[in-house]
């Protein structure tokens, strides 16, 4: 095994176990016995196939709102408007699937539903991006307005077009079961949104790396100067890349109304643009490091809700370990740096001697 | 003999890739102006860095007045007497010349009277034209490294470690820089010198550590050496300069470029390019002299694209691309070699093969079935890195981690690939190594070999004679008269430069 590889998993492996540490020291204020409840969320999540399953369908979401941010990144813009993108998008798969569904059959409407979240989710987001190259508007503050924007629409809607026959509470009804995303493991709620949202990390990576249009999104983010010296517009960039992240952003919408609420409530999911940009630090804004971050997180959110069940210990605990184990995967990469530049040196000086 | 003032020994520092000093070990006295003379990459701005508290050696000592001293800081080397003005200067623009010479060094309420007093009586001491009072963003290069000088004597310095100092700096800057060295050592003090230019290493400097790969190669007295001998040291090898070839070639090619009447004038203000008229035949290398900062990047930028001229008109053999844009040019066959490759040139952050495709990402050349085509980019970029001997591990290499000569090599070796037409050299070499220099200039006397039109611009008056067929100056925007390079000498070049006409011996303001 190469020395680099054996330092990633040695040194990600150390960052939660040390993350998992502190906040057992947190348990241990709240009077509760942390190895109790350690063995309680590692035990809950592998107890059925139900939870086990629920750990991909909560890294679903998080894959799109963690690659929305890690795209931009790419191009050195910063889109805090993942959370906003993804209720336009939620709100458009809902809308269409409630047109389609029982109408159209299933997989048409899904993809159907699917292009549309994309494109409405993707425009929404391409404004951020055509705000900075028209008015050289910042798009770290307006790209965080526009969740609010989006967040007053969808509140809007929820109380007028799209509420409820029944006219009780502001939310949807429910869709038609063909138009919601199949499940592919029985006894699971894990439905191919799932599968989607792995493809689509693998197809943002090959389109940053090796597509002529993501070289330029990164050279961009690199040296816009050199970029703009060699006839690279960038504010044809700036539109294209934000059309790209609000559209994985809305993807998480879609995934979530179709795949698991098979509705909109008003005010679901108010973190998922939060931990999406974590994630996305988290895994480097490497669009496959994401997968497995997205994961972890996943695995994180079902088993920490079970152990606030159980044990007594309040959930919110779990939040206090993502943040132990994020900050702690961070310190890692300043570790592995260190380490490699120390073989390196190690290398050299052994060469030298010989 | 004596104690050296300030002695090094057995000094090796490795960086992660590179043994960047190898046992290096030296002294220099009281009075004395030593230079530190090698290559980019030799490792001289290493072991001064060293010497200064800005990096640590892995393993040796540094002695003065023969005790040994732990230099861990600048701090701790400030306190020893010793001053380094870095290549890029440490000033804050914003502040005035006193602010940022006391940075650092007052504590309290300040008296800003007594201290712009002080500064200004230093300054007159040593013959320095500055205001205390001064804006430093204010003032050009030249008078900003006066003002790290003046730091470096505020601080009562014993040991001036300077880096490069006269790559930025007019001829007559750096004479006057040269009379100030004399002036501060013969007070007892010491100066150290980096620099790659023999020149004024024979001018000044007493004694001079040649240094190659890491490694002292040579510690000479000034007066026993002379340039061949250094040079051989320095490079490992004799120098065999740029052959012209054919002086009739030029002159016969058909006009390619053309420049008509071009002017950049911004809202009433003091226009940037003023009535620009020449042309550039095909087969010729035609050079800009000028002190930098007198039009020559707005000139670079009109023929490549980024700045259109508010009157004017430009031709590309015969057809009218004032209108074109960037990439349309670049389609044209004009190569651009910006002055600042970091800023402008490349991507610092992605690999070499990755810069290699930096201006043709749009056309079908690296594309394979809408995919990049890594492995003929890794093709075409492995053949220049051997046609350019660029010093790289690889294709994949980042840009960052090479020298600045050889990022140069791979600028080069793309704007060669694509100025198939014309190719804008703004100051190609500034900076890099006689090894470099050499190498480039055989790259662009090639290259009007086989017929491309070449605008060369240098603030190196020797560069110019060394390549140009015709000459032009700029000054302040404007051509002052261009020239056949038989027709005009440097000191008429250097009056031109400073915006005399030559013939009437008078300034163009008066």
């Amino acid at each position: 095994m190469n020395a680099k590889f054996r330092d990633l998993l040695l040194t990600t492996f150390l960052a939660i176990v040390l993350g998992l540490g502190l906040s057992a020291v947190m348990i241990l204020f709240l009077g509760k016995n942390p190895l109790d409840a350690f063995g309680l969320l590692f035990t809950s999540i592998i107890r059925d196939q139900y939870t086990f399953g629920d750990i991909f369908v909560k890294a679903t979401p998080l894959i799109f709102t963690a690659l929305s941010f890690a795209f931009t990144f790419k191009a050195n813009l910063f889109n805090i408007g993942a959370q906003g993108q993804f209720y336009i998008g939620a709100v458009i798969a809902v809308w269409s699937s409630l047109l389609m569904g029982g109408k159209v059959p299933g997989p048409l409407a899904l993809l159907i539903v699917l292009i549309l979240t994309a494109v409405g989710g993707g425009i929404w987001g391409a404004l951020i991006g055509y705000f900075k190259a028209r008015f050289n508007a910042n798009e770290f503050l307006t790209s965080m307005m526009s969740t609010y924007v989006a967040l007053a629409i969808m509140n809007y809607l929820l109380r007028t077009v799209l509420m409820e026959k029944k006219g009780e509470y502001p939310q949807t009804d429910a869709l038609n079961e063909s138009v919601w995303l199949p499940t592919f493991v029985p006894g699971t709620r894990l439905h191919i949104g799932f599968i989607l949202a792995v493809l689509v990390a693998v197809g943002i990576w090959v389109l940053l790396y090796k597509t002529p249009l993501g070289y330029r999104i990164r050279a961009v983010g690199y040296n816009a100067d050199a970029a703009r010296m060699s006839g690279i517009d960038a504010k044809k960039l700036y539109v294209i890349a934000f059309f790209i992240s609000g559209a994985l952003a809305a993807g998480a919408g879609y995934t979530e109304v179709n795949g698991v609420q098979h509705m909109l409530l008003q005010g679901f999911n108010p973190d998922i643009g939060s931990a999406g940009l974590g994630i996305a630090i988290l895994a480097n804004a490497n669009p496959i490091g994401i997968i497995f971050a997205s994961i972890l997180f996943g695995a994180l959110n079902v088993g920490g809700t079970i152990m606030g069940q159980m044990s007594g210990i309040p959930s919110s605990i779990i939040e206090l370990m993502e943040g132990f184990v994020m900050v702690f995967v961070i310190l890692s990469y300043f570790v592995r740096a260190r380490l490699e530049n120390r073989r390196e040196k190690r290398k050299l000086q052994k060469k030298v001697e010989e | 003999m004596d104690t050296p003032f300030f002695e090094l020994r057995n000094i090796t520092k490795y960086f992660s890739k590179v043994v960047a000093n190898k046992d290096v070990s030296f002294s220099v006295g009281k009075g004395e102006v030593l230079a530190l003379l090698g290559e980019n990459g030799a490792g001289k701005s290493t072991i001064m860095k060293i010497l200064y508290g800005l990096y640590k050696a892995d393993s040796g000592q540094i002695f003065k007045d023969g005790e040994e001293q732990k230099i861990n800081s600048p701090k701790d080397a400030m306190a020893l007497g010793i001053s380094m003005i870095q290549q890029h200067f440490s000033l804050v623009p914003a502040h005035t010349v006193t602010e940022n010479i006391i940075l650092g060094n007052v504590k309290g309420k300040i008296d800003r009277k007594a201290c712009e007093k002080e500064i200004g009586e230093l300054a007159k001491n040593y013959g320095f034209d500055v205001a205390p009072d001064a804006f430093v963003r204010d003032l050009s290069v030249g008078v900003q490294q006066k003002v790290e000088i003046l730091k470096a004597l505020y601080l009562k310095t014993r040991l001036l470690i300077m880096d490069e100092p006269t790559a930025v700096l007019t001829p007559q800057e750096s004479e006057n820089l040269m009379q100030f060295v004399r002036n501060f050592t013969a007070e007892g003090n010491s100066v150290i010198f980096i620099t790659h230019k023999l020149k004024e290493v024979m001018e000044v400097a007493d004694r001079i550590i040649v240094m190659r790969g890491g490694e002292v190669c040579g510690d000479l007295k000034c007066s026993q050496t002379d340039e061949k001998e250094l040079s051989r040291l320095m490079i490992g090898k004799d120098l065999v300069p740029a052959d012209r070839g054919s002086e009739e070639q030029s002159k016969n090619g058909e006009v390619r470029l053309e420049f008509q009447n071009i002017s950049i004038v911004e809202h009433d203000q003091v226009p940037k390019l003023k009535d620009i008229t020449f042309d550039i035949h095909q087969g010729e290398i035609f050079g800009i002299a000028g002190v930098s900062g007198n039009g020559q990047e707005e000139l670079c930028e009109v023929v490549c694209g980024a700045l259109h001229p508010t009157s004017g008109k430009l031709l590309l053999d015969g057809e009218d691309i004032t209108d074109l844009n960037i990439r349309q040019r670049i389609d044209k066959g004009i190569g651009y070699v910006p002055s600042d490759r970091y800023r402008d040139g490349m991507v610092m952050d992605m690999t070499l093969a990755e810069n290699m495709m930096l201006k043709t990402s749009f056309g079908k050349k690296w594309l394979k079935r809408g995919f990049i085509d890594k492995a003929k980019l890794n093709g075409c970029t492995e053949k220049a890195i051997q046609d350019y001997a660029v010093k790289a591990p690889g294709p994949d290499a980042m840009a960052r981690g090479l020298s600045g000569g050889n990022q140069q090599k791979v600028v080069l070796a793309r704007e060669v690939e694509n100025g198939t037409k014309l190719i804008i050299f703004d100051q190609p070499t500034r900076g890099l190594d006689l090894g470099a220099v050499d190498h480039i200039h055989k790259v662009i006397l090639g290259e009007r070999a086989k017929g491309k039109s070449i605008l060369l611009i240098s603030t190196e008056l020797s560069e110019i004679f060394a390549l140009s067929d015709r000459i032009a100056v700029l000054y302040k925007g404007v051509v002052q008269g261009v020239f056949d390079r038989s027709e005009i000498d440097t000191e008429k070049i250097g009056l031109l430069m400073a915006g005399y006409a030559v013939d009437k011996g008078c300034s163009n303001e008066c």
